[in-house]
């Protein structure tokens, strides 16, 4: 079964991935506190992580940076969920290492088929 | 007896041939030493034959001192009968002194002693290498002892196995046996001063000759110099067995070197420390030269200068030498009174410690873990405070002489004194500027009134010169210049003898005067006797100079009156026809001059307007003629661009701009909006200049051109305009979009999202009421959200108006505390309130409801979990206080002016979420109130706002 992380200070926004990702039998940690999500990411090596960017402690950019620094977690794809919508800000994310940029609002259903592409569990 | 004797001759006799072959003298003697008998070897060394000494007694054979140690001998060994071996000295035949070795032994006949038989071996060759022996040693030793220096032979355990006189006289004694150290030093190791290995050591260590001069303390604890010559000395192996020292006491060359080596330094940087006092103002510069060289004089390894701060409570390392930036981040901030420097800021009083680390007085210190040992802490003292302490240290232990710390006083006394005078020559200058200033604007003053003046002036002194010259030539007693003004009456323009401002109306509109009558004739005109002449009204003071004839002649241009000129007589005076042709002449000329001036006059009063106004314009203007070149820019370019208009004038624009390389699209932007307004039509184009310093102003340049009466294009007037402020409105205003279209993504996210997801059946029942409830709150959010932004608008438009009521503040403030529990209790927050005695106020109380609220959210929002909110309401004279304190992050001090600015985000927008409207709102309300808010903050302790509303009536 893959596993996600979603980092999100909005427990609505952890809820709804969580709900959607786990109809599609895929494992979903959530993490509404951002300050030992490195360690959490470390230590269960998902497949995917669903970023927010502004959160209270440390940044969703900041978290990028580091796992794109660690040899260990610099291959697990990031998509940033974010309500930055600016171009510079897309611009911004892609340079951080960013695989994909999504801004909030967002359909949850397309979600889920992103997800599922990068997974590699394509239906088509 | 004898008989007996005789057979022990004879068989002695037996044993002569073994006798007569022995190398050694042998004698014989009976019990009262009477020789019995010698061998041929006594013959052959002492030369007597044996008859010549048979009977004779043995101490014939000794000189005085001899028999003296043969009779001790002999009394001591003889009872017991032992034999005996000593050395002793015999009388040789020819009179010289054999030493020999006597080893004798008792002859024994029948249990009793008869006599004694002694083998007396030749000693000379022993005694002579003895002697060599002796003499040698008493030689060495008596070399040693006339070297003046001490002389130590050092052992591989260190111990002393010889020293010469001058190391017994000087060193501790018993000095043999006991290790160089410890009677040198009085140590129990080895010495090892500032690098300086013992000598001994170092031979011991390295094998060959080792020279020095060695630093150390004496027994006494002076301190000594000891040049040292320490050399190996070899066993037949090879190998060092023992070091002999030769130690120099050089302390008295050594310490006037030292001394005239520290007295050049201290020379040397005294000279530059009161060189850098009176050659720089700059406390910077002062305060690290002044360090480098005390840590040059003093030999150190570094040092720093802490100053004491406004509070007086605590001390900032402000300059540091020889240390990390991160030890001084660490402990750069001592509290006054603490530790070595705290305490020498209180005390005032210079300490010095040779090392630190043994002294008593750092046992509380942080100095103790930085590796110090040297150490001393210099106040600096003003003329009535102290302002803080110099430092050093080295990391070698170092000893302060008294003269030193005399200096280092001196200099932290020169230094205070220094600090001070820079803050008084500062203030002084900042004085003298101001009045400088003072003096040269009111000087600008002066001489822009002189110059406005100055053709008037003039003007005035030719008609006056005219005037005395026309009196004089006529030769009148009094003679004035009227002249008529646009309502038609007469002014004074110049006069010969009355005092006149110059503007003063003489004669009013229709007053009948001399002057008026001619001007009407259009001729000059002469009455015989004024006075008597009725019809005519006489100004006072004419009148009062009671004169008889006057002469008004009037001045024309064309049809144009000018006004007259006349002269009176105190007697009466004919006029020829040529005198009032002259005069006419003269009128004429006249005319013609102040209707120049006139029109000089009112062309500089219409310039002078003019230029007052593009002076006073706030936006920058500079006009170009059609060679594009400038003929003048107001003060506002001369401000705004740093260019003085003297220097722009006459010049290209790209000239102006001093080819400008970093302003190239500006002045090409500039240059294509005058060529428009040149070719006759108004151009306008927005730009940025960069300025001196990389500012940048954003510019609207807007270009005119200048015609002349007949509609040609004569030049061109550019306007540039600071747009800066309309910049930041437009910033804002995308600030605006940015943040609502960002802080509007959220809760749409779960309108849109959790629609979708119960649209598509993802959610079973149960849950989708939970997922309705999130969607009400967020939507509910959007809607609080567009209510801000609403009330701004609303506030803003001036349409908004106060719903006053008298309120109970304590009530309002519980019922707000309690819309926050639940976030109060998440954070675990403590939120604390009082209200005094507030009585009656007056307000909008969902205004202040709306206040209260954005204040204490912003407290809980930008503090930390577990932080402290307290709110205190009081009355204060006519004015309502209300007092939000929190201990959060704070905020920034160069934020604070902005916050009441809409969409203003600060160092912590990023954490939290908002809008940025909550102050302005805040602001406006306070504004509504008749009231103003003060916001204090300190990043990392906290915030306080203090809002002050007055009271007031209900009815208001």
């Amino acid at each position: 079964m893959s596993k996600v992380i979603v980092i999100d200070d909005e427990p609505f926004i952890l809820m709804m991935i969580e709900d959607k990702l786990k109809r599609s039998k895929i494992d979903v940690i959530t993490l509404r506190d951002s300050n030992n999500a490195v360690e959490v990411i470390r230590k269960e090596l998902p497949d995917l992580i669903i970023l927010d960017w502004m959160m209270p402690e440390i940044n969703g950019l900041e978290i990028c940076k580091l796992m794109k620094n660690d040899p260990d977690l610099n291959n697990i794809p990031i998509f940033m969920l974010t309500a930055k919508g600016q171009d510079s800000d897309e611009k911004l994310g892609f340079q951080c290492g960013v695989d994909r940029y999504i801004t909030k609002p967002f359909s949850p259903k397309s979600l889920l088929a992103m997800v599922l592409e990068t997974l590699g569990k394509d239906k088509s | 007896m004898a008989r007996a004797l005789k057979e022990k001759t004879i068989e002695l006799q037996k044993k002569d041939t073994y006798i007569k072959a022995m190398l050694d003298p042998l004698w014989v003697v009976d019990n009262d030493n009477n020789l019995l008998d010698v061998n041929p070897a006594f013959t052959r060394l002492f030369g007597y034959s044996r008859d010549e000494v048979t009977g004779s007694s043995i101490y014939d054979f000794f000189d005085e001192k001899n028999a003296a140690i043969m009779h001790a001998s002999l009394h001591e060994k003889s009872e017991e009968g032992m034999s005996s071996i000593y050395e002793i000295s015999i009388l040789a035949k020819d009179g010289s002194l054999i030493p020999v070795l006597i080893s004798g032994g008792p002859i024994y006949i029948n249990d009793r002693i008869y006599g004694k038989i002694s083998v007396l071996k030749d000693f000379r060759e022993q005694s002579e290498l003895r002697t060599a022996l002796r003499q040698s040693r008493d030689y060495l030793a008596t070399i040693m002892d006339s070297i003046q220096d001490e002389l130590l032979v050092i052992d591989r355990d260190y111990k002393v196995v010889k020293a010469n006189k001058a190391a017994t006289l000087n060193l501790r004694s018993p000095i043999i046996g006991v290790p160089c150290h410890e009677v040198s030093h009085g140590l129990y190791h080895p010495c090892w001063i500032e690098g300086q290995e013992c000598p001994a050591k170092a031979v011991f260590r390295t094998g060959r000759s080792h020279r020095t001069t060695h630093r150390h303390l004496d027994l006494s604890g002076d301190l000594k110099y000891h040049e040292v010559v320490a050399s190996p000395i070899r066993n037949s192996s090879g190998d060092v067995i023992n070091v002999v020292e030769l130690l120099r006491d050089v302390t008295e060359r050594a310490k006037n070197e030292e001394e005239i080596s520290r007295k050049n330094r201290e020379l040397v940087a005294l000279n530059s420390i009161s060189g850098i006092f009176s050659r720089s103002l700059s406390p910077d510069e002062i305060f690290t030269e002044v360090l480098d060289k005390m840590i040059e004089m003093m030999n150190m390894d570094g040092g720093g200068i802490f100053f004491i701060n406004e509070t007086g409570k605590e001390m900032l390392c402000r300059y540091h030498r020889g240390i990390s930036d991160e030890y001084v981040k660490k402990l750069g901030r001592i509290r006054v009174g603490e530790d070595i420097p705290g305490k020498v800021a209180v005390s005032g009083q210079i300490v010095t410690s040779s090392n630190i680390l043994k002294d008593s007085r750092s046992e509380k210190s942080q100095i103790r873990y930085s590796g110090m040992k040297g150490y001393c802490c210099i106040p600096i003292k003003g003329k009535a405070k102290i302002l803080g302490v110099f430092c050093l240290f080295n990391f070698k232990p170092h000893f302060f002489t008294t003269e030193e710390e005399n200096i280092l006083k001196s200099i932290g006394d020169m230094t205070g004194i220094a600090l001070e005078n820079i803050k008084l020559y500062e203030e002084m200058r900042a004085l003298y500027e101001y009045q400088r200033k003072r003096r040269e604007e009111e000087h600008a003053q002066l001489l822009s009134l002189s110059t406005t003046l100055g053709s008037a002036v003039e003007l005035k002194s030719i008609t006056g010169h005219i005037l005395v010259l026309l009196k004089d030539f006529f030769r009148a007693d009094f003679a004035w210049l009227l002249v008529s003004d646009d309502d038609r009456n007469f002014i004074l323009k110049s006069a010969t003898a009355i005092n006149s401002t110059g503007t003063e109306i003489i004669y009013r509109q229709g007053t009948s005067s001399i002057e008026g009558y001619s001007i009407e004739k259009r001729m000059p005109t002469v009455i015989q006797d004024i006075q008597s002449a009725d019809k005519f009204y006489i100004h006072p003071e004419i009148s009062a100079l009671s004169f008889c004839t006057a002469a008004s002649v009037p001045m024309y241009i064309g049809d144009k009156s000018v006004g007259a000129y006349a002269l009176y007589y105190h007697d009466c005076k004919d006029f020829k026809e040529e005198e009032i042709h002259f005069l006419q002449i003269i009128a004429n000329f006249l005319a013609v001059a102040i209707e120049r001036s006139d029109f000089y006059l009112s062309v500089i009063r219409a310039r002078g307007l003019s230029d007052a106004i593009l002076q006073s314009v706030t936006d920058s203007i500079l006009t170009v003629d059609n060679n594009r070149r400038v003929i003048s820019v107001n003060r506002a370019f001369e401000r705004n661009s740093g260019i003085p208009s003297q220097e722009a004038v006459g010049l290209t624009v790209r000239d102006v701009f001093n080819g400008g390389d970093e302003n190239t699209d500006f002045i090409m932007m500039l240059e294509a909006c005058l060529e428009k307004a040149l070719a006759g039509k108004s151009a306008n184009a927005e730009g940025v200049m960069i300025m001196a310093y990389g500012n940048t102003i954003p510019l609207l340049i807007s270009s005119d051109p200048v015609l002349d009466a007949e509609g040609e294009v004569i030049g061109a007037v550019n306007l540039l305009r600071d747009i800066s402020r309309e910049k930041e409105i437009d910033g804002m205003k995308t600030c605006l979009i940015r943040s609502v279209s960002h802080e509007f993504r959220t809760p749409l996210s779960a309108i849109v999202g959790m629609t979708e997801m119960m649209l598509d059946g993802d959610i079973e029942e149960k849950k989708a009421r939970k997922y309705l409830g999130i969607i009400l709150n967020e939507g509910i959010r959007l809607s609080n959200m567009v209510s801000d932004l609403l009330s701004i608008a609303k506030i803003e438009s001036g349409k908004e108006s106060l719903k006053l009521i008298s309120i109970d503040m304590e009530a309002l403030l519980i019922r707000v505390i309690e819309n926050f529990s639940s976030l109060i209790e998440k954070k675990g927050a403590s939120v604390k309130y009082t209200v005094k005695e507030t009585g009656d106020f007056v307000g909008d109380e969902g205004k202040l409801k709306q206040l209260l609220v954005n204040f204490i959210d912003n407290s809980l929002a930008f503090s930390d979990a577990g932080c402290s909110i307290e709110i205190t309401v009081s009355r204060k004279e006519d004015e309502l206080e209300i007092i939000i304190a929190d201990n959060g992050w704070g905020i920034p001090e160069e934020d604070l002016p902005h916050l009441p600015a809409r969409f203003f985000r600060g160092l912590h927008g990023e954490k939290v979420k908002g809008t940025g409207l909550g102050l302005s709102i805040c602001s406006e309300i306070i504004k509504m109130h008749d009231g103003r808010m003060d916001i204090k903050s300190e990043l990392g302790k906290g915030t306080e706002v203090v809002l002050y509303m007055p009271y007031r009536r209900q009815s208001e």
